[in-house]
C-alpha cells in the first residue's frame, strides 16, 4: 500500500473511532456532521430462529435527525451504553475516493435505572455484539460516511433502546 | 388525599370486586405455579408461524409451562407437535431453537428426529422407527412400536398461526378457544399466505400478566407521550373494547394519524387486504399472547411465563408471503417506526412493566393495583383487565382482589358508568358521543 492508501485507511480508523466517542457520549449531532447528506443508516441481525435476514431500524440521515429530535419526548431506560470497537479491515478505493471497512464492537450497558435501580445500578454488562459495516467516501484530508450497517449479533434485547448503536 | 398511614394504605378501595387485584397475583410463586398447571397447560397457547418452518423436516422448538415442545412439518407439508423429550433417558430431541432433519447428524439419519444421546430416531409423525441393539439389548421388553413419542394438540389456524396445547382433553378446537376474538380480522389474515420477517425477544423480571394487562389497556398513553401530543384525536378515544368468552378481550379500529407523527409517514398506502388504509385491530387472548394488526404490519407478542417475576416475550412481524422486496421493506420500516426493538412505543411499554416488576417481588407486601377505571367501553376503559382477571379467577378458582379466596361470580366486569352523552371522554379533546 502506497503512504498515500496508509494515510486514507488511518483517516477511515479515525472517523470510526470519533464516531464511537460520539455515539458513547449521545453526541447525536456531532455524529450526524460526520455523516454524508444521503447516509443510511440500518441495525440488522441474522435470526437463525426464524430463517430470516431482519432489519430492526432502517433510517436515512434525515430520518435519524428526526429521531434524535424525538429522544427528549420520549420516556427512555437512563443506563449509559458504551462501545469497545477494534477496526478489523479497512480497504480503500483509491480512484473512486471511498473505503469500505469493517469493525467488530461489543456494547455495554452502565446500569443505572437497571432492573431495580438500588441493586443494579453501577454495574456494567454486555449489551450488544455486533460489527460496523461502513463505507465512507474520503474528501478534504477526512473521511465521511455514506452508509453504516451495524449488524448484530444479539436478538434478546430485553427492554430495548432509544439509543442506536 | 395526603400521603396515608400504614393502616390508610393497606384499607380495601372503595370500588366493587374485579375493580382491582391483589399484587399477589402478580408475585406468589404457589399461585404462579398453579397458574401453570390450571391455565398454561389447559388452554391453545399460538406458539409460533408456520413460515418459521417453510420446508418439509423444518422444526421449531418451544416452551410452554417448562414442557419442551418441538414442532415439526411433515414431507406431507402437515405441521405436528411433540414433546421435545427422548422416551429413552428424556434427552431433548433436538436442542436448536430451529433446523432442518433433511440433513443427518453425527448420530443419525437424514429425515429423522434422532436422539443424539443413544441413538433412537423417530419419524416427522413421531412414530419410533429404530432403536439401537433394540432386541440384543430388550429382549422383546421395549419395542419400537410401543415408543413413540409423545404427541400433542396442534392445530394451523387463523393466518399460518400454530396453536399447542398440552391438554389432550381440551374441550373445543382452536375456533371455539378464539370463541369469535379474531372474527375482526379472520378476513386480512385468511385471504393469502402470511410471512414472518421480525422476530427478537425479551426477558423481563416481571409477572407475565402485567406485560399481557399493559397490551390490554390503553390509558398508559400517558407513558407513550409522544404519541399522546401529536396523533391523538376523537377517533382514537371512540375506540371500544369488546369481550369474549375465554378470557380474551379486542380493541376495534380507529384510524391513526400517521400524518402527525414526525417521523413515521403516512401509512394509508399499504395495508393488509380487507383492512381498510390505517385501520387498527388489537385481540389480546387468554392467557398470554396479543395479536395486533396496525395497517402494513402484523405483530405477535407470545409470552412464556418462567417464574412469579420473570416472563420471555417473543416478538414477531409479519407481512403478506407475496409482498415484492420493495412492499416488504416498506412493511419492515412501518413495523420498527413503532413496534422494533428501537421503535418508539415498545422500549417505553418493556421499561413501564420492568418497573412495575420490582415493586412485586416474590414476597413483597400484597397490594392493590386499580383496574377500576370505567368510560363507557371505549379506549381508556380498563374493562380488558376486568374481564382478563374474572376469566383467571375462574380457571384459579381464586379471587383476584384477595386470591386466598374462592372464586365469587359477580365480579364488575362491563360498563358500571357510561359518560354521560355528549361529554368529552377525553377533556381538552372535543366531545365524543357515547350511546
Ligand atoms: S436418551 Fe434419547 S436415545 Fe437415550
Ligand atoms: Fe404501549
Amino acid at each position: 500500500m502506497s503512504a498515500n492508501g496508509t494515510n486514507k485507511t488511518e483517516m477511515v480508523k479515525d472517523a470510526i473511532y470519533q464516531a464511537c466517542l460520539n455515539l458513547d457520549e449521545q453526541k447525536w449531532d456531532e455524529w450526524l456532521g460526520q455523516c454524508d447528506e444521503n447516509f443510511e443508516y440500518s441495525i440488522t441481525a441474522h435470526s437463525p430462529e426464524i430463517g430470516k435476514d431482519m432489519k430492526y431500524l432502517g433510517l436515512n440521515a434525515l430520518e435519524l435527525k428526526e429521531y434524535f429530535e424525538l429522544l427528549p419526548k420520549h420516556n427512555t431506560d437512563h443506563s449509559p451504553l458504551r462501545r469497545h470497537a477494534t477496526v478489523y479491515s479497512v480497504s480503500v478505493d483509491e480512484k473512486a475516493k471511498t473505503a469500505e471497512a469493517v469493525t467488530s464492537f461489543l456494547i455495554t450497558q452502565e446500569m443505572f435505572d437497571g432492573v431495580n435501580a438500588p441493586l443494579d445500578t453501577g454495574e456494567n454488562h454486555l449489551f450488544v455484539v455486533g460489527k460496523y459495516l461502513d463505507k465512507l467516501k474520503i474528501e478534504n484530508g477526512h473521511a465521511v460516511f455514506t452508509e453504516r450497517e451495524t449488524r448484530i449479533h444479539t436478538r434478546r434485547l430485553d427492554k430495548g433502546s432509544h439509543w442506536v448503536f | 388525599m395526603p400521603a396515608r398511614n400504614n393502616e390508610q394504605w393497606e384499607q380495601k378501595p372503595d370500588l366493587k370486586k374485579g375493580e382491582w387485584v391483589d399484587s399477589r397475583i402478580y408475585s406468589d410463586e404457589e399461585i404462579f405455579e398453579e397458574e401453570l398447571s390450571r391455565i398454561w397447560k389447559k388452554a391453545w397457547i399460538p406458539l409460533m408461524h408456520e413460515s418459521e418452518l417453510p420446508e418439509p423436516f423444518d422444526f421449531r422448538t418451544a416452551i410452554i409451562a417448562r414442557e419442551p415442545v418441538i414442532v415439526v412439518r411433515g414431507p406431507d407439508n402437515q405441521i405436528r407437535a411433540f414433546l421435545n423429550v427422548c422416551p429413552h433417558r428424556g434427552m431433548a430431541l433436538d436442542r436448536r431453537p430451529a433446523g432442518s432433519f433433511l440433513q443427518g447428524e453425527p448420530s443419525g439419519n437424514a429425515k429423522h428426529m434422532t436422539c443424539m444421546f443413544h441413538g433412537w430416531q423417530f419419524d416427522m409423525k413421531g412414530n419410533c422407527v429404530e432403536i439401537p441393539r433394540e432386541k440384543a439389548g430388550y429382549q422383546g421388553r421395549v419395542t419400537k412400536e410401543g415408543q413413540g413419542l409423545r404427541r400433542l394438540r396442534c392445530e394451523t389456524k387463523f393466518g399460518g398461526i400454530v396453536w399447542v396445547c398440552l391438554d389432550d382433553k381440551i374441550d373445543c378446537d382452536v375456533e371455539g378457544w378464539a370463541a369469535g376474538s379474531l372474527d375482526c380480522i379472520r378476513k386480512s389474515l385468511d385471504e393469502e399466505p402470511l410471512e414472518i420477517f421480525h422476530y427478537h425477544k425479551a426477558i423481563i423480571d416481571c409477572n407475565y400478566k402485567l406485560w399481557h394487562d399493559t397490551n390490554s389497556e390503553f390509558y398508559h398513553d400517558y407513558m407513550h407521550y409522544h404519541n399522546r401530543i401529536t396523533g391523538f384525536d376523537d377517533a382514537y378515544f371512540a375506540r371500544e373494547c369488546s369481550a369474549f368468552d375465554n378470557g380474551h378481550v379486542n380493541v376495534g379500529t380507529f384510524t391513526v394519524n400517521y400524518g402527525e407523527y414526525e417521523v413515521a409517514h403516512d401509512r394509508g398506502d399499504l395495508t393488509f387486504p380487507h383492512l381498510p388504509p390505517n385501520n387498527w385491530y388489537m385481540v389480546d387472548m387468554f392467557p398470554g399472547v396479543n395479536v395486533n394488526l396496525r395497517g402494513s404490519a402484523l405483530r405477535m407478542d407470545l409470552m412464556t411465563p418462567l417464574s412469579a417475576n420473570k416472563v420471555m416475550i417473543e416478538f414477531r412481524g409479519l407481512g403478506l408471503k407475496s409482498d415484492s422486496k420493495k412492499v416488504r421493506d416498506h412493511r419492515i420500516h412501518h413495523h420498527n417506526t413503532i413496534w422494533g426493538p428501537f421503535g418508539r412505543n415498545l422500549h417505553e411499554d418493556l421499561v413501564g412493566v420492568a418497573g412495575q416488576g420490582v415493586t412485586m417481588m416474590p414476597n413483597s407486601e400484597p397490594r392493590r393495583i386499580l383496574h377500576g377505571r370505567h368510560e363507557g367501553l371505549y379506549i381508556h376503559d380498563e374493562v380488558g383487565m376486568r374481564h382478563f382477571y374474572d376469566t383467571w379467577g375462574k380457571w384459579m378458582d381464586r379471587l383476584p382482589s384477595d386470591p386466598g379466596k374462592k372464586y365469587e361470580p359477580g365480579l364488575v366486569v362491563g360498563p358500571e358508568m357510561p359518560p354521560a352523552k355528549g361529554i368529552s371522554i377525553f377533556p381538552g379533546k372535543g366531545a365524543v358521543a357515547a350511546e
